[in-house]
């Protein structure tokens, strides 16, 4: 009996834990499928009647797609350029033969974990304007790849510690040149940590708010976090409409996760052992 | 062979890339940061120097502090009460056989969303007349606990505490977790045939186990509570009253409602001093009882 209770308790817990965690999403959902005064009046069952204009009304005075196409750009550009340059100056760190420089590059690496971004966000803003980057796509590609920068090369320069010098060497012993070490040796072993990064990178740029409020003016520019933000003021009491555009916001990016649960998981979970 | 791997050129090439960038949008913007907090300047016109007036300024300025006092309050509530969870959670979705991977999906399924997006929903939980948390407590007859949360100057900072751990809390498991599932088995093992089972086996075995990842965590937490201003900025604004304002949310507005961006510069700065010292004191302390555990 009382090993059966200790099966079943910590069950009991963690359910629990799992309805903290999903009951207001469904919540949010299912108010966006009733109108106003149902929302009010019977907040916790179904809707009694579906109502599917709340959708329509959202995405009417929305560039939906066009937002998503720049979150899409922005982030993807960013998390390519974070990842060759980080490859190439990881490899650099570990693998090329000189150590004085090698080490100061490091520790420099190393130094810029302790400033939070957050407290360079005024100053960068002054930048991007001076360097007439401010309300282009740049305006955060570029500072996202800096970012992106220290964590991506810690965690690449720590796997490619563990790979043993002989493959590179053999790789030289067959003709190849540096570039060709990288580019055949290197970076095909290299493979499953690089996915991991990626996704890393790719998740803090399409998720990132405060640099994308402040760095774009323009509407036509938005990102999705930026006009989510922007939607629930406009619908600030219109329950259905606000329900209805923050679901149009995170299905996608829920079915996504669904979908590649299991690489973003384990990437998390490497990353942090390695890093 | 070694010729190859000290090709100057090729060296160069994959560094200097990097490093320009960084410089350009990392190492210059905090120095640049640093003169500006010692001037006079809207954002137009010319900067004028005016020394430390900007950090005095600071000292003097109750909303300032009360912005300091929120940022240590969201280091403490990181500290003591989230991470505690995190590891209580994790150890018990590490000794569980069935529904593992579900338990993992669905406590990682927050720190997928965007701030953004989850200060929206949270901002909808907390309505006062449709939310999630008005609603249920009228549904269980607490009609006097019905409040405005985050339009009460007495809730607006711990219903944002609570909106951030709702969002990170399954990040940090999976983490601990991962640390968990990596000690030996055969440790694990021989600490049950010694008779260590469930609280002690947990406290005694376990966490020193686990003891760097913990470490990252807390770290990770203290450094996320400094630099909190997103989930701020988009749920309450810092208000009601700037109730709930932290320093990074006082810093945007100094800079962006007010113009004064030689202020906003100072605030930076002391945000970027005041988690400077956290994680060195933090780094000294674990140091020191890593030191005292080997004596």
């Amino acid at each position: 009996m009382s090993y059966r209770i200790r099966r079943i308790v910590p069950h009991v817990v963690l359910l629990v834990y799992v309805v903290i965690v999903l009951y207001p999403l469904l919540f949010v959902i299912n108010a966006s499928l009733k109108n106003n005064s149902e929302i009010t009046t019977n907040p916790w069952g179904l809707p009694q009647q579906w109502y599917f204009e709340n959708y329509t009304n959202a995405l009417s005075n929305a560039l939906f797609g066009r937002y998503f196409l720049n979150s899409l750009y922005i982030s993807a550009t960013a998390t390519v350029l974070t990842i060759l340059l980080s490859t190439a100056l990881a490899f650099a760190l570990t693998r090329m033969r000189f150590r004085r420089p090698g080490q100061l590059v490091y520790g420099f690496l190393l130094l810029s974990l302790l400033i939070p971004p957050a407290s360079l966000l005024i100053p960068l803003y002054i930048m991007v304007k001076d360097v007439g980057l401010y309300n282009t796509p740049f305006a955060l590609i570029v500072p996202y790849t800096t970012f992106g920068l220290p964590l991506t090369v810690f965690i690449i320069a720590a796997f490619l510690k563990s790979i043993p010098r002989e493959l590179e060497e053999a790789g030289v012993v067959d003709g190849l040149s540096i570039y060709g070490v990288l580019g055949r040796v290197v970076i095909p072993l290299t493979m499953p940590t690089l996915v991991t990064v990626f996704i890393l990178n790719f998740i803090n740029h399409w998720n990132e708010f405060i640099m994308a409020n402040l760095f774009l003016s323009t509407q036509q520019l938005r990102t999705l976090p930026v006009a989510i933000v922007a939607f629930a003021d406009q619908f600030n009491m219109n329950y259905g409409a606000l329900t209805a555009s923050i679901t149009i916001s995170i299905v996608p990016v829920i079915i996504i996760y669904a979908l590649l649960q299991k690489k973003i998981i384990e990437g998390v979970a490497a990353g942090s052992i390695k890093g | 062979m070694n010729r190859i791997f000290r090709n100057h050129t090729a060296f160069l090439l994959f560094v200097i890339p990097p490093l320009v960038l960084y410089a350009a949008f990392y190492i210059l913007p905090l120095f640049r940061s640093l003169q500006y907090s010692m001037t006079s300047w809207n954002g137009i016109n010319e900067p004028v120097f005016n020394g430390w007036d900007n950090f005095s300024k600071a000292l003097s300025d109750e909303q300032f502090w009360i912005a300091l006092k929120n940022n240590v309050y969201f280091v403490l509530f990181s500290v003591f009460i989230q991470v505690p969870v995190i590891i209580w959670i994790s150890i018990l979705v590490s000794g569980v056989r069935r529904w593992l991977e579900f338990y993992k999906i669905t406590v990682y399924l927050p720190s997928i969303l965007s701030t953004a997006s989850v200060a929206v929903i949270w901002q909808f939980v907390y309505q006062p007349e449709a939310g999630l948390v008005n609603q249920l407590l009228k549904g269980l007859g607490l009609e006097s606990w019905v409040r405005l949360w985050l339009g009460d100057p007495d809730t607006s900072m711990l219903a944002i505490l609570v909106t951030n751990g709702w969002q990170w809390t399954g990040f940090y498991i999976v983490l601990v977790l991962a640390a968990i599932f990596a000690i030996p088995r055969e440790i694990l093992e021989a600490g049950t045939m010694d008779g260590a089972t469930g609280w002690r086996k947990a406290w005694f075995l376990t966490v020193p186990l686990i003891r760097p990842v913990v470490i990252v965590v807390l770290l990770l937490s203290i450094t996320g509570a400094m630099k909190a201003l997103d989930i701020v900025l988009i749920m309450t604004n810092g208000g009601p009253f700037g109730s709930s304002e932290v320093m990074a949310t006082y810093m945007y507005k100094q800079a962006y409602s007010y113009s004064d961006f030689g202020y906003a510069n100072a605030i930076s700065i002391i945000i970027c001093l005041f988690t400077a010292i956290i994680s060195l004191i933090f780094h000294l302390l674990t140091r020191v009882r890593r030191g005292a555990d080997e004596l």
